[in-house]
């Protein structure tokens, strides 16, 4: 440390200026009320960094404005306390800043704009803090129950002034975070030879997650002569691994990464209809099949299920892929951080298909305790208004600063949630399907001797253990350093160079960095040459002293491990640098058969590839089905104004309000190439369907992306609620005009634990709940002739929180990405004219169990859930499909909308609010349908393969011949003013305003603030 | 001659990929070009007839949008930057390379090219940032090369930091006097000319920028920046309502904007 290296604070604040709000503190205002009901007169924001430098005076005087504040709209300080500058001094005032170690993105900016005006500044370090004063605070508050609204204990630090320190100008003042030094520990050994007890003993104390059969599978590894004699020729204790070793199996064999509910063997029992069988394999029995079914009939499915995500052929110049993750347990402990890692790391997961893809869109699907939850939250969980807020924040930073735009996406609510948020992020990729020098990009070409490459940020002690911790339920001792706050510029600059990379032909293959960091990443792809040697005395640290197995698993954000031809390396690292992205040489892929790793000297761990890919023994598992019971749906009576006030009641629900105030802060426009967007209509605030891009600019052929999310269901038959996801994808992209004969889909399973076990005693209930999710997923798509072509499972999505357990209801988000030949003919949602013919197409039928409307019901007090769920005919569906978007290319199509949360009734005034129009409709067809169907199934039921529809006048009949042959039922004209009327043999049974309904569907989730 | 444009990238720029494509739509040819190739001197600005620096989140928007590329250009390419503009190059900023051009002080700007900030790009009054159309007129007396002939267009706004302010009132009627407010939002149903001074509501002025003022050029014409992304605005496909109307397709509103430069050039 240099002898005049000080610590240097400066503030900022917004200038008094007639006109020029201090729009931060109205936020934090604003944010008070509508999230925490506290009322405060005002608030304002400072903003401070902390410098640590040995900058003279004069340059801290330049810093000041032409660094850390704005001349013409802020007033700075440095030496003094901005707080001491307002005439009426506040009455309370908070600072925050981050803890010591955690990434902190505008510091690392504020570096960077230092040393652009003093480049010898090279060893200076930037924190920074926010200051939030306060004035006219409501009585009762405290400044420490203010300071928790506004801060992250897990990783934020708080200082406080109450009313008494603020009246003395006592101010809070938090210290510069120095991280404490690591301490390096040499690498130990664990003993292995001892009693089964303490093998689990072993495994828990190290967050491991391992069960006994594979602590005693990686016993009987060291126990091998063969390996014995191979490690004592290493230089490594011949008969028990290295701590390395054991964190690198691991991470391996993890549930996040090695997905062994969905790879063991299932006896799978079901009481209704006495079937005892055997599954070996979930995923290969129900996915894999039929994808690979479908592969012998179609031509363009590139690459299935063994990279980073699935690729196929779009048209002859261009592949595309999809990608979904979930991010479901740091976004409990930080939602910020947890949904910005997650968005970020998915936009990876592009970048590392094949030979590098560009991400072009993202879709985020969120799943939420209810907003407006009023019960008591249990200790160690957020509120789910702030945990919706948070994880809105990070996918807005992480999707909008890394400029991919947010296209698609859904929000669910229900009460389950509380414990574990379901955070899913989606991420569309496109690549060239050849390079300049003939390969094609979607496959990955490492040869032995081709040197790894570690690129991007660097190594930390953040991110330890994140993928056996999110193997593993949601404690109060969930360890924080399992949290990461992603870093959208540093891997925008790598991004940005890799893809530049790959153009120029250096690229033989490339993974991202994500669960189990270079354990896994160099690890999986020395499967494809047979063996990898790593020197982890080469990896750049963010701090020294860690210890050797904590590089090889720390999941610190913003790296890919590319491989490189000894002869391009000199020429990566020319790129690297001038886009000032780190690139380092960490080791060399060979076909030794092992992935061999070094610390300098060293030898830190020598594991067998087949052993490390292979040697995790398959988990037996039981399940067995019962159907569940529940109280039956119990309608009341009402007449047509009261179904009217209802319907606004429903439209008003969580699930089905509308959800702008949140999407318009995602860019979805970013690259010019948004066709249909989050919003339609003449006022551009109606609901999208799917989304339509037409990625090559000036180009017309598109790609559409759509999602389908029907966890309700569950709670009566998880066969129904797959089938309800798959099902809602498809006709969500149907609305726009896919091309069918191009669909692809994504699985995401986010199911609660569902090994039998003292903590899981309805353990086989909720496992057979997933065979038959994944026998629906099976018939449905092999019926669609909808491949999966990659897809993910999380399955501990379980809290256990003060004793109480808290599991999310089985919930499979389905993706799809399909083509769309011309987006000039594209549909969206919203009516066009009065005087257009409403259609009907699909059947309806009495399935009414586990809808919208059943549990609105039983929330305001009467009946149950229970009844018939949507049943699927996928056959009929695809016939009805298949004529619906050949009429739309004939151009006859004006809009369409698809049924779903609310059925029919939610769609029409869905449709309507488009068009600033009223509805005029009569169900009296859809009796034909099914006989025993009452005004509630047709109004709110939920019965899949349903499309509202509107055509021109002048095209009814040519719509009406095109859907020859296909359940199509003409309902009625959108109207000229407000009223939204159904009826049905000529008897009015609903009637209502749909400005007044437009209003309760807006108003239920609007976050605060214009 | 094909005009050459130098579209800027890197450190967070997200908007060149579309960005060269408008140019190359209206004619020019377009480079991707890393600021630091301008820096090490691998390529050299005056090479190119037009410089755009495209949307997107430079250095992530810390410290504010724009402040440490605009800190980039600044320092690290003063003079190159200042002949361009001298020689009378048209220069675009689009969004964040608007903020970048306002930091810098190349817009407004002066006479010298002087670099002097002189208005600023505050938060949005709503506090956050926003993706929405609005719909920008332009001032028919104006300079501006960019927007010469066009009356209205309707364009996609992606920012959170868009309103525009001075800490000198006086030079909202200098610059107004000058033609230099030369983009303000405006309420679509009223008739064209409707461009006022009073702040329109929210949202049809989604930042609450004072005089509605959307985007602004230099004394010259030549170096024009807004926040609104006409080059969002390509083709007709990726209107807001294009599903609506009955119009045939091809190229969108915002195109306009870049022929203007390119025609410029090559008339030049």
């Amino acid at each position: 440390m240099s002898s005049d290296e000080h610590v240097r604070i400066f503030e900022v604040t917004t200038k008094d200026l007639e006109g020029l709000p201090d729009s931060r503190g109205e936020n934090v205002r604003s944010m008070l009320k509508t999230d925490h009901g506290i009322k405060v007169d005002s608030v304002r924001v400072i903003m401070g960094y902390q410098v640590r430098s040995t900058i003279s005076d004069a340059q801290a005087e330049t810093l000041t404005y032409d660094l850390f504040a704005d001349p013409v709209i802020e007033v700075a300080t440095t030496g003094s306390r901005i707080l001491d500058d307002f005439s009426d001094p506040p009455e309370m005032a908070i600072q925050i800043g981050f803890k010591p170690g955690v990434t902190d993105n505008s510091a690392q900016a504020g570096l960077d704009g230092l040393t652009t005006l003093f480049p010898e500044q090279k060893e200076a370090r930037v924190a920074t803090f926010r200051t939030y004063a306060f004035w006219g605070v409501q009585g009762t508050v405290s400044p420490s129950e203010l300071a928790t609204t506004l801060h992250n204990p897990m990783i934020e630090r708080a200082s406080v002034a109450d009313r008494n320190g603020c009246s003395k100008g006592h101010w809070p003042e938090l210290g510069f975070p120095d991280v404490p030094p690591n301490i390096f520990k040499e690498p130990t050994t664990i003993d292995l030879e001892v009693s089964d007890d303490e093998l689990l003993e072993i495994s828990e104390r190290g967050l491991l997650a391992l069960n006994l059969e594979e602590m005693k599978a990686i016993q009987g590894h060291y126990r091998d002569p063969a390996v014995r004699a191979e490690r004592t020729e290493q230089g490594l204790q011949s008969d028990r691994p290295t701590d390395a070793e054991l964190e690198c199996l691991a991470q391996t064999w993890s549930e996040h990464c090695s997905h062994k509910i969905f790879a063991a063997k299932i006896r799978h029992v079901d009481k209704a209809t006495d079937e005892d069988t055997t599954i070996n394999s979930l995923f290969k029995t129900h996915i894999m099949q039929p994808t690979l079914d479908i592969q012998k009939e179609v031509d363009w499915l590139l690459s299935i299920f063994h990279d980073n995500s699935g690729v196929i052929s779009w048209n002859d110049e261009w592949s595309v892929c999809i990608k979904a993750e979930t991010h479901n347990s740091p976004s409990a402990l930080d939602p910020f951080g947890g949904a910005i890692t997650g968005i970020v790391g998915v936009n990876r997961d592009i970048l590392g298909t094949g030979l590098g893809a560009r991400p072009i869109a993202n879709t985020d699907v969120f799943c939420f305790g209810p907003p407006d939850y009023s019960g008591t939250i249990p200790p160690g969980l957020f509120h789910p208004s702030r945990v919706f807020r948070g994880v809105h924040s990070g996918v807005r930073s992480g999707g909008n600063e890394s400029g991919i735009p947010t296209v698609n996406g859904a929000i669910v609510f229900d009460e389950r949630y509380i414990g574990k948020p379901l955070v899913f992020c989606g991420t569309v990729g496109i690549m060239p399907r050849t390079l300049a020098d003939g390969r094609e990009s979607h496959v990955k070409t490492p040869k032995p001797g081709d040197v790894v490459y570690m690129v991007g940020g660097r190594v930390g002690s953040d991110g330890i253990h994140g993928a056996t911790f999110s193997s593993l339920e949601l404690t109060e001792e969930s360890p924080s350093s399992a949290v990461q706050i992603g870093d959208p510029i540093t891997q925008k600059k790598m991004l940005d160079m890799i893809l530049e990379a790959r153009d120029e032909g250096l690229i033989q293959v490339i993974t991202d960095n994500g669960a189990g960091g270079l354990s896994s990443s160099v690890g999986e792809m020395a499967e494809l040459t047979g063996g990898a040697k790593l020197d982890l005395g080469q990896v750049p640290l963010k701090q020294a002293g860690l210890s050797s197995w904590e590089i090889l698993v720390s999941e610190s954000q913003e790296r890919m491990t590319v491989g490189v031809r000894p002869d391009d390396c000199e020429k990566f690292e020319t790129l690297a640098g001038l886009h000032e992205v780190e690139a380092t040489p960490v080791g060399e892929f060979t076909d030794s058969g092992a992935f061999v790793v070094h610390h300098g000297q060293t030898p830190v761990a020598h594991l067998p590839i087949h052993f490390l890919f292979d040697g995790c023994p398959q988990l037996n598992l039981d399940s067995e089905w019962s159907p569940p019971t529940h109280l039956p749906v119990e309608t009341p009576e009402l007449d047509e104004e009261g179904m009217g006030k209802l319907l606004a009641r429903l439209l008003a629900r969580p699930n089905v309000a509308s959800k702008e105030w949140w999407v318009r802060s995602y860019d979805h426009e970013v690259i010019a190439q948004s066709v249909i967007k989050p919003f339609c209509g003449t006022n551009h605030d109606a609901p999208g369907d799917a989304a339509v891009i037409a990625p090559i600019q000036g180009g017309t052929q598109g790609l559409v992306i759509s999602n389908g999310i029907a966890p309700r269901y569950s709670d009566i038959d998880s066969y129904a609620m797959a089938a309800a996801s798959v099902d809602e994808a498809l006709r969500n992209a149907v609305c726009v005009g896919v091309d069918l004969d191009l669909i692809a889909g994504l699985d995401n399973f986010c199911w609660p634990d569902p090994i039998e076990s003292s903590k899981t005693p309805d353990g086989r209930y909720k496992l057979a709940q997933l065979v038959r999710a994944n026998r629906a997923l099976d018939d449905v798509c092999r019926a669609y002739r909808l491949p999966c072509i990659s897809g993910k499972d999380s399955m501990k999505n379980d809290a256990m929180m003060g004793g109480e357990k808290i599991s999310v209801p089985p919930t499979l988000l389905f993706s799809l990405l399909g083509n769309h030949e011309d987006v000039r003919k594209a549909v969206s949602s919203d009516f066009k004219k009065p005087g257009d013919a409403i259609f009907l197409v699909g059947e309806t039928h009495q399935e009414l169990g586990a809808s919208e409307l059943a549990f609105m019901l039983r929330d305001e007090g009467s009946g149950g859930i229970g009844g018939a769920v949507p049943e699927i005919e996928p056959e009929r569906n695809m016939t009805v499909y298949r004529a619906l978007t050949s009429s739309m290319k004939s151009g006859l199509v004006s809009s369409a909308h698809d049924c779903s949360d609310g059925g029919l009734a939610v769609a029409l005034a869905e449709c309507c609010f488009g068009a600033d129009s009223g509805a005029s409709i009569d169900i009296s067809p859809l009796q034909s349908d099914c006989s025993d169907l009452d005004d509630w199934g047709a109004l709110f039921g939920e019965s899949l393969g349903r499309i509202l529809v509107s055509v021109r006048p002048s095209d009814k009949e040519a719509f009406e011949e095109s859907m020859e042959g296909v359940c199509c039922h003409y309902l009625g004209l959108v109207s000229e003013g407000d009223a939204i009327s159904v009826s049905r043999d000529g008897e009015k049974v609903l009637l209502g305003s749909m400005s007044e309904m437009r209003d309760s569907w807006k108003d239920t989730l609007h976050g605060g603030g214009p | 001659m094909t005009p050459r444009v130098a579209v800027l990238s890197g450190f967070g720029i997200n908007c060149e990929t579309e960005t060269m494509a408008v140019f190359e739509m209206s004619g020019a040819h377009a480079d991707r070009v890393h600021v630091n190739r301008l820096v090490n001197g691998d390529l050299d600005l005056s090479d190119y007839q037009i410089l755009a620096i495209p949307g997107g989140f430079s250095f992530g928007d810390h410290l504010g949008s724009g402040r440490l590329m605009g800190n980039r250009l600044r320092f690290g390419l003063r003079d190159q930057v200042r002949g361009f503009v001298r020689e009378g190059k048209p220069v675009i900023g689009i969004c964040n390379g608007f903020q970048v051009l306002v930091k810098m002080g190349l817009l407004p700007g002066d006479e010298e090219v002087s670099l002097t900030q002189t208005a600023s790009l505050a938060l949005n009054d709503s506090g956050h940032y926003e993706n929405r159309w609005a719909t920008l007129e332009f001032d028919s007396k104006s300079p501006c090369i960019w927007t010469a002939g066009l009356e209205r267009i309707r364009v996609p706004v992606r920012h959170g930091e868009g309103k525009f302010v001075t800490d000198d009132p006086t030079l909202m009627d200098k610059w107004a006097e000058s033609g230099q407010l030369v983009a303000r939002y405006v309420d679509p149903s009223n008739e064209y000319p409707s461009a006022s001074d009073n702040i329109l509501p929210y949202p049809i002025s989604p930042n609450q920028s004072w005089r509605n003022v959307a985007g602004v050029c230099d004394p010259t014409g030549l170096v024009f920046g807004l926040m609104p992304h006409p080059e969002a605005n390509h083709s007709t496909w990726l209107g807001a309502t294009w599903t609506r109307e009955d119009n045939e397709h091809g190229q969108g509103e915002g195109m306009a904007i870049f022929h203007n430069a390119v025609s410029h050039v090559m008339d030049a």
